[in-house]
């Protein structure tokens, strides 16, 4: 095996440096050395969408991206979108229509959605139906998730005024 | 809420005095759940923990001939090889009736995926690296890739001499038997009503249908996490069955049941395939032999080698009069069991028993056996056999009424069981009116009113199960602390289903208190009260009675203590916010405890239990708990020239009793109905000789939010007849069942072309497009 490489990334605005093996996934990375377990890990074929956490904005499978490439980039994950006693307001709006039951997808969900509202804040119901279906959910149906967009994207706009 | 939700009957009623209950109030698991702070087994990690990885099999039927796990053992990193050589001392096999899945294989394979050894190593890497050193050698044996492979006079015998087990008591009706013939591990029987019957019949249609097998898809792996110390066994594990995990694993490990301690934090979804044994025996032999903790955490593609629901050949005789009235039926099923029986023998008393629907008739003959093939073993998947007898069943109801010159609708009218009805002699009555079911669905699909366009058409059909498990005990337990913060302690899994926040509303409502100062107690099997599984969409009408009692013991005895104190009656007073109050008097009860308990205070704790009670005459055992009934209805538009099916519109309801929360509810149907829309249009495990073709998630293709009808309405009925807390009903499983037939009943008011197999793919639509 190669030697190790070392990166520089901010992960959820506080910048990290690691040192890992060239060949170390961002999802491994991100759960097994930044303590990030809310990043779920599921099909890790860059199908299920269950990792997706932002690179520089864009929503991304974090399963199918090599660590080293992270190098001065910025990372965020829905850890860095709230707390339980003061969440996002994507996360809010999760939160309150209902849009998870097990909760496995739910991580990639809340940033999927919060990199649709900054793109896109006011988006119609056909673009949220396109952004949500890079991502498997099993138990809602998809209708309550889209309720929740809808929803976060009128909480984005209160909090912006 | 959206447009794509309505909620409907008696039990919606405003102004019922409820605070708690009926609501669409946030869930407990919210905040964990959105901020990523919720933990599943998947995330536990405990110091020193090792990284299992196992050997599968690459023939699908072979005796084993040799393991040797001597390299293995070498490499570094590895910590402990299990094979067969190591069960010395075990039970070795598990199962649910029929004990014949081995922990590991002995003597031979009888799938590809089938697992033959397992290594724990510091990590996963090092694992995979040490299967590769485990020299097997195979003797291949001819495969038995499908159920007319498996019934064949010459067919192979998966298992030659018998495996242990075992058939249940039944009632009145209804009988088992453990290996009838050749490759088949189970047949479960039931009949009623006078034979004569079929000589009333002006006609007897039979009709022969195909179901197709779809994967679970829970997105948490099968994961279990084992820490042997010395006799005491720890597991964090994703499972739905806790309690009878824990019974299993002490027969197969040969301990006794209280040196095995289950935990199980959120389970990120199971849909039916985490029951029993699972990766809990391999994790736990091999913490034991390396002398610290395993992870034991499969991949998505060992998923689709671990279970997947039952395909199904059915075939359906059905007696009618001229004007449409139903009189006997008679149904032969055969599912598909795969390699090992797993749930199967249960699915097959379902699949059996459900085959009449929801209809009136004379005379019912039912059979189903579980045929065995070199395949991925099935067992318990939302539905539970209902999906494939409703498939037939309704989709058999609307050829009759074509046959007969009947519109569909009418003849289920005509047939329908009327509320209250028992559904066979000795058992519990309908407790819901289905023709009112019917009409919300029909209504709000506008079947009535629908144009003859070519190439589009609706179809209508009705989910039929029986809910809340057999003769299924619950046990709960809710406590009160001195500042009147409540926990309830019970083994309903959370599993994404919402039972964690729906149980904590009935005790709120029961004892007056916000729901925010109910906690749902996380399960650890030393102390949590007993429960026999979270499955049959059980969870708020036998779950959820146990908890209303204890709730209920609980509110008695705080009144009795404070009117002790107040010298009054309990009668006298009523609880609300942790006081009680007498006319205008409110007395806060933390002073009172205190009073007595003295100042570090005290908790009162209440037990409740429920189970349905025995009874010979229910054909089961026990009389069915409630009735899990599905409504859907569908618009479709198929094109001639590729045979693709567009599902226009789609409404499905389920009837709730009473919605305890609004939200829960919703999400429960319209997750069961989108399931449904993916196993009538695409899902499909497909197997080539036996050979899974698309076992990862590149190739297996799940309903995502595109595949979405324009127009999806979920309907949540609360037609008030539940036997669960306030009125409630069970819900989670009735809008995925009827889904499938009333698609293929509207292709075929579309086109004429009767598909009788699922999936209703292009090209068998097309297909039958051609032959008509």
């Amino acid at each position: 095996m190669s030697e190790p490489i070392t990166i520089e990334f901010d992960l959820d605005g506080e910048r990290r440096s690691e040192r890992i093996a060239p060949n170390t996934v961002l999802l491994d990375l991100l759960r097994d050395r930044c303590g990030r377990l809310g990043v779920k890990a599921s099909c890790e074929r860059g199908v299920c969408g269950a990792c997706t956490t932002l690179i520089d904005g864009a929503p991304v499978a974090s399963c199918g991206v090599f660590a080293f490439s992270l190098d001065g980039a910025s990372v965020e994950t829905v850890e860095g979108q709230g707390s339980a006693d003061d969440l996002g307001p994507v996360q809010r709006a999760f939160a309150e229509c209902g849009g998870f039951q097990c909760g496995y997808c739910t991580p990639g969900m809340v940033m999927l959605t919060t990199a649709l509202l900054r793109e896109h804040p006011e988006p119609d119901d056909e673009l949220i139906r396109s952004w949500i279906s890079s991502n498997v959910c099993r138990c809602t149906g998809y209708q309550m998730i889209s309720d929740s967009v809808r929803r976060a994207a009128e909480l984005a706009r209160e909090e912006r005024g | 809420m959206s447009e794509g939700h309505a909620a409907v009957g008696a039990g919606t009623a405003q102004g019922d005095g409820h605070t708690v209950v009926g609501t669409a109030a946030r869930r407990g698991d919210a905040a964990p759940k959105v901020t990523g702070g919720a933990r599943y087994s998947a995330d536990v990690r405990l110091p020193g923990m090792l990284h299992a990885k196992v050997l599968r099999s690459p023939h699908a039927h072979a005796r084993v001939v040799s393991v040797d796990p001597t390299r293995a053992r070498a490499l570094n990193g590895v910590h402990a090889v299990l094979t067969r050589d190591d069960l010395g001392g075990l039970s070795p096999t598990y199962g649910y009736f029929v004990k014949d899945q081995p922990v590991v294989a002995i003597d031979r394979v009888r799938y590809v995926g089938d697992v033959v050894a397992a290594v724990a190593a510091v990590d996963e890497r090092v694992a995979l690296r040490a299967l590769e050193l485990i020299d097997v050698v195979y003797e291949p044996l001819p495969a038995v890739p499908d159920i007319d492979a498996a019934l064949a006079a010459d067919a192979p015998e998966l298992f030659e001499e018998a495996p242990p087990g075992v058939v249940p008591p039944y009632g009145t009706g209804a009988s088992g038997r453990l290996r009838p013939r050749r490759n088949v591990c189970y047949e479960f029987r039931y009949e009623t009503g006078p034979e004569d019957a079929w000589a009333e019949c002006d006609h007897v249609f039979e009709d022969t249908f195909v179901f197709s097998r779809m994967n679970h898809f829970h997105l948490e792996p099968f994961v279990t996490v084992a820490d042997v110390r010395g006799e005491q066994i720890e597991i964090w594990t994703s499972t739905q069955n806790p309690f009878p995990l824990r019974k299993e694993l002490a027969r197969v490990l040969q301990i006794a049941e209280n040196r095995i301690r289950v935990h199980v934090p959120y389970v990120g979804g199971g849909f039916g395939a985490k029951h029993n044994c699972k990766t809990e025996p391999i994790a736990i032999l091999l913490s034991r032999m390396a002398g610290r903790p395993v992870r034991y955490c499969l991949t998505t593609e060992e998923g689709f080698l671990t279970l997947s629901q039952h395909s199904a050949v059915l075939t359906v005789r059905t007696g009618v009069l001229a004007d449409g009235t139903f009189v006997a039926r008679d149904s032969t099923v055969l599912l598909e069991a795969g390699a090992y029986s797993d749930g199967s023998p249960l699915v097959a008393e379902k699949a059996a028993y459900r085959m009449p629907g929801p209809y009136r008739w004379k005379r019912v003959e039912s059979s189903c056996e579980c045929v065995m093939t070199t395949t991925t073993p099935t067992g318990p998947f939302r539905g539970f056999g209902a999906t494939q007898s409703t498939w037939a069943s309704e989709s058999q109801v609307d050829m009759i009424a074509h046959r007969l010159g009947m519109d569909p609708y009418d003849l289920r009218m005509k047939n329908l069981k009327g509320l209250g009805e028992p559904f066979v002699p000795g058992e519990s009555g309908i407790d819901s009116d289905l023709a009112e079911g019917l009409d919300v669905v029909a209504d709000a699909l506008g079947y009535h009113a629908r144009a003859r366009t070519p190439n589009r058409g609706m179809g209508l059909a009705i989910g039929f199960k029986d809910g809340g498990g057999v003769n299924k005990p619950a046990q709960a337990r809710v406590k009160v602390s001195t500042a009147g913060d409540v926990y309830v302690n019970c083994g309903t899994v959370e599993i994404g289903q919402g039972a964690s926040t729906a149980l904590c509303q009935v005790v709120a409502e029961v004892l007056g208190v916000p729901l925010r100062r109910v906690v749902y107690a996380p399960i650890n099997t030393d102390v949590t009260p007993f429960d026999q599984g979270t499955n049959a969409s059980s969870g708020m009408t036998v779950m959820g009675q146990a908890v209303l009692r204890a709730a209920e013991a609980v509110r008695a005895q705080v009144l009795e203590f404070a009117a002790g104190r107040l010298g009054c009656a309990p009668a006298d007073l009523t609880l609300r916010d942790w006081a009680v109050r007498r006319g205008d008097e409110v007395t806060p009860l933390p002073g009172l405890i205190m009073a007595v308990f003295g100042g570090t205070g005290f908790e009162f704790s209440g037990s409740g239990f429920f189970k349905a009670p025995n009874s010979r005459e229910a054909p089961l055992d026990a009389p069915c708990v409630f009735w899990e009934i599905g409504w859907a209805g569908a618009e479709v538009e198929v094109d001639p020239d590729t045979g693709k099916v567009t599902v226009l519109q789609l409404v499905a309801s389920g009837d709730v009793g009473k919605a305890v929360n609004t939200l829960i509810c919703r999400g429960q149907d319209e997750g069961a109905a989108v399931m449904g829309l993916g196993q009538a249009l695409f899902e499909e495990m497909r197997f080539d000789d036996g050979a899974l073709l698309n076992g990862e998630a590149l190739d297996y293709r799940v309903p995502m939010a595109e595949d979405l009808p324009e127009r999806f309405v979920s309907i949540t009925q609360e037609q008030g007849h539940g036997p669960g807390p306030f009125g409630a009903k069970g819900a989670g499983e009735g809008a995925m069942v009827p889904v499938a037939a009333a698609i293929a009943n509207a292709v075929h008011d579309a086109t004429g072309a009767r598909i009788s197999a699922l999936p209703l793919s292009p090209e068998r639509v097309f297909d039958a497009l051609q032959a008509r």
